[in-house]
């Protein structure tokens, strides 16, 4: 008996000590981030995801960072210049740099980080071999002398430097000992903090060994499950969650201990009209050939009460494709006038018919993929259903069904989509139609002002030069909408009351200034 | 008992054929994974470049056969998502996953024989009609409802246990690192508790109400009427004589449910965050990691194959009727 005494009392005992430690604060100089998915590599060249390189922002330096509104600061390097013929962009770097080895970073070591990156025989498919170096037309690299590294690409391009600031700089001879297997998971920080831990699928535990950073410990901790991450949140466990549910937001305000931030992110949502060959055929394809008619549609649509009641969040509706600030500032955007809109499609030949039926229409759109997805698709079907255009909503399987139609210039007539933007270049976002056959032209729109004002912006030298052509174009956008506007999508950040963390508009988690609050 | 043990392994062998090729068809039917694999603003050469060097512009006969042949070989291939090879990536999860599943097949054992006992011997009382309303109960409670109440009551609410996480124990023991293991073992069982509750429950209830029934049937037998003539403490009737025969459906049913909660743990792993090979299968087949899910069926199979081999043996040896 009193052995079993024994044995429950230190149950007992070990329970409690385990409880504690389960439910400690993060000590002072840790600060937690919940995440939804794993890292999939630490090689620099092979990174592509959001959660994945949100780490590897702390791991490695960049040649610039880019700022909350889309600007670039000097990072690892003190300064550029580009070449008379805008081939070569030529990087003074920071002299002192380290790597987490000791071995000393130059320019050597940022010219191998671009040539090993583009190498064919490492097979990377990450963002800076698999978007970065395809979009620039990335030729070579080369150090010019001990700080001075120049980067060569194959055609001048407005949008080259934020591009090329998107690579990650590492030491030469630390990766040239390593295989990629070791490359991938052992990688040899460049940046402020490195590598101590990766419990795969747990945790990943970053040190800090150089300057900056306020905390010592940044650990992130993989919870895949929404509802456990806001638990883990609103209990104390971590500081940051990220990819808060909409319907979690009110529990985790009136928690007391952790609030939700929200903030209009870079994402382009809007539905295409594909003006694809395939579709003319059919009623709906027929009749948004017109353009009456999709400015009609435009006025169909209530997007702020879209982004109220399915998003949780308040949103200013879209008047183009490039994201505040660099858009056409003296646009307004289409206003939510449903009577104005039949009398629009009235005019442009397609009245209701004796069913209330102007024509039918096909919309797709993914299942899951962005937030709320599906049910802003089925409201956007019933609005447009409301004035007569009969919307048959598809939503489907993002991977292997909806990418492949996307990417085929097959889904439509109308389809619903995201798109990836930038802050600081209008540019940048236009490139989604650099050319009618461009890839990323879902619509196949081939508007000659939009496109003929292409060259416009290559032969501009200056920023305020483009400025003019650029407003131009995006009126032409505007009037001729290929589109119909949406929003951009907002992010939900749960932020613990321990600590002082305000998200960005363009998803990237640079956690050196976060501190605790006092 | 040999011949038994070697036919049974070259059975093993079609069963893996069998699950590797309709893992296979299964995944191919999905659509072609390239999309997954290429940045959205990838152009057409880089999309067929890619295709290319993931091997799935090749046909499916031919990506299949150049599967088996390296299967052959214990070659699993590159995970498409993590840059390494998809065997390490699983045999690093599994541990997780088996002791999840060990300690539900443990609470789903050692709290159903004394409920399903208790029900069958108090049969038509109050307690009896709470233990099967609570059978009935878990067999209708979905896991992941039953682990996110759990989280909001125990972890958030009264803050008892941790909301999730994992604290391995059996990866360093596998690694010869007792030490490690044993000091972590007793915040690795607290860290079990409500996962392996949420998994375990549904075999709990199940396992009550077989073990009540088998009781009841066997409490009416002539021997264990026999048993209490000669005047034997009712305690020994129950446990030496009534519980012997009436544990062995169990025992059967043991090695299948093993198999059943380690192929449903997927969801309860996803809410309490635990690293095992369900919540590595759930985002393979997101990602059409073909290798990755192929290891996967293939180590489970496996597993479940040995289990049922287990099982027979021991079914074998505890009850002398049967013949191997």
């Amino acid at each position: 008996m009193k052995t079993m005494t024994r044995l429950l009392m230190t149950a007992a005992a070990v329970i409690v000590t385990s409880t504690v430690a389960a439910y400690a604060t993060p000590p002072d100089d840790t600060l937690i981030v919940g995440i939804s998915a794993d890292a999939s590599t630490f090689d620099p060249a092979q990174i592509s995801s959001r959660d994945n390189s949100n780490i590897a922002e702390h791991i490695f330096v960049r040649l610039y960072n880019p700022d909350e509104v889309g600007q670039f600061t000097p990072a690892a390097a003190l300064s550029y210049t580009v070449s008379d013929d805008g081939m070569t962009y030529t990087y003074k770097l920071k002299p002192g740099m380290t790597c987490q080895d000791g071995e000393v970073l130059n320019a050597d070591d940022a010219a191998y980080s671009f040539n090993r990156a583009a190498d064919p025989a490492n097979k990377f498919t990450g963002n800076t071999p698999g978007y970065v170096f395809d979009a620039v037309g990335f030729k070579s690299a080369k150090a010019v002398d001990d700080l001075d590294v120049a980067i060569t690409i194959a055609h001048p391009n407005p949008i080259a430097f934020a591009l090329m600031n998107e690579v990650y700089l590492h030491c030469k001879d630390s990766y040239e000992k390593l295989s990629l297997d070791q490359a991938a998971q052992t990688p040899v920080a460049s940046g402020p903090y490195k590598l101590v831990k990766w419990d795969r699928g747990s945790q990943i535990v970053l040190e800090k060994w150089q300057e900056p950073g306020t905390f010592k410990n940044l650990i992130w901790r993989i919870i895949p499950e929404a509802s456990t991450r806001s638990a883990e949140l609103m209990a104390g466990n971590v500081d940051i969650i990220t990819n808060v549910a909409p319907d979690q937001m009110e529990a985790i305000n009136a928690s007391g201990t952790a609030t939700v931030k929200a903030v209009q992110g870079t994402r382009r949502i809007y539905v295409g009209f594909n003006f694809g060959k395939e579709f003319q055929s059919t009623p709906g394809g027929a009749a948004i050939q017109k353009t009456e008619v999709r400015q009609a549609l435009q006025y169909a649509i209530d997007v702020p009460t879209i982004c109220k009641q399915l998003l949780n969040f308040e949103c200013v509706r879209a008047t183009g494709l490039v994201n505040p600030p660099q858009d056409n500032q003296s646009l307004t955007p289409y206003a939510y006038d449903p009577a104005k809109a039949e009398k629009m499609l009235d005019d442009a030949g397609y009245p209701r018919g004796a069913d209330g039926v102007r024509f039918k229409i096909v919309m797709q759109g993914p299942n899951g993929r962005y937030l709320n997805d599906v049910n802003v698709e089925q409201a956007i079907g019933q609005y447009l259903t409301d004035i007569g255009v009969e919307t048959d909503v598809q939503p489907m399987e993002w991977a292997s069904v909806y990418v492949p139609l996307i990417q085929k210039h097959a889904a439509g007539p109308m389809f619903f989509l995201g798109s990836g933007g930038v802050l600081g270049s209008a540019i940048e976002d236009m490139s989604d139609l650099s050319t009618v056959d461009a890839g990323t032209n879902y619509t196949g729109w081939a508007n000659p002002d939009w496109f003929s004002g292409w060259d416009k912006i290559n032969s501009a030298k200056t920023d305020e030069e483009r400025r003019p052509v650029i407003d131009a174009m995006l009126k032409t956008f505007y009037n001729d909408p290929p589109w119909l506007m949406l929003y951009f999508q907002p992010g939900f950040y749960g932020v613990s009351k321990r600590v002082d963390f305000s998200p960005r508009r363009d998803e990237l988690m640079f956690l050196f200034g976060t501190k605790l609050v006092k | 008992m040999w011949t038994f043990i070697v036919r049974r392994l070259m059975q093993s062998v079609i069963v893996i054929i069998g699950v590797t090729l309709i893992t296979f068809t299964a995944l191919q039917i999905g659509g072609d994974p390239t999309y997954l694999y290429v940045s959205e603003r990838a152009s057409t050469t880089e999309i067929e470049q890619t295709r290319h060097a993931l091997g799935f512009d090749r046909s499916w006969p031919e990506q299949y056969l150049s599967f088996v042949s390296n299967l052959a070989r214990g070659d699993f291939g590159m995970s498409l998502s993590y840059k390494r090879p998809a065997l390490g990536a699983v045999l690093e999860a599994l541990p997780a996953t088996i002791e999840l599943t060990l300690f539900a097949m443990l609470i789903s054992v050692v709290f159903a024989i004394p409920l399903g006992v208790f029900a069958a011997l108090h049969r038509g009382t109050s307690i009896d009609g709470s233990v099967m309303t609570l059978g009935m109960l878990g067999q209708s409670i979905p896991s992941f409802w039953l682990g996110i109440m759990m989280i909001m009551f125990f972890g958030l609410g009264l803050k008892w246990f941790p909301i999730s996480g994992h604290v391995p124990f059996l990866l360093p023991l596998l690694q010869g690192d007792f030490v490690k293991a044993l000091t972590s073992l007793p915040a690795a069982l607290y860290y079990l508790i409500m996962p392996g509750f949420a998994v375990g429950f549904y075999s709990l209830s199940r396992n009550a109400r077989l073990v009540r029934s088998s009781m009841l049937e066997v409490l009416e037998q002539d021997y264990v009427r026999t048993a209490r003539a000669k005047g034997i403490s009712e305690y020994a009737v129950i446990v030496h004589h009534a519980l012997r025969t009436a544990w062995l459906p169990l025992v059967t049913l043991i090695g299948l449910e093993f198999g059943f909660l380690l192929g449903g743990v997927v969801v309860v792993e996803l809410v309490f965050s635990w690293p095992g090979i369900g919540r590595l299968v759930f985002n393979a087949i997101n990602q059409r990691d073909i290798p990755v899910v192929q290891a996967s069926v293939v180590v489970l199979a496996l597993v479940f194959i040995a289990l049922n081999l287990i099982v027979d043996l021991v079914y074998a040896k505890i009850d002398p009727r049967v013949k191997l």
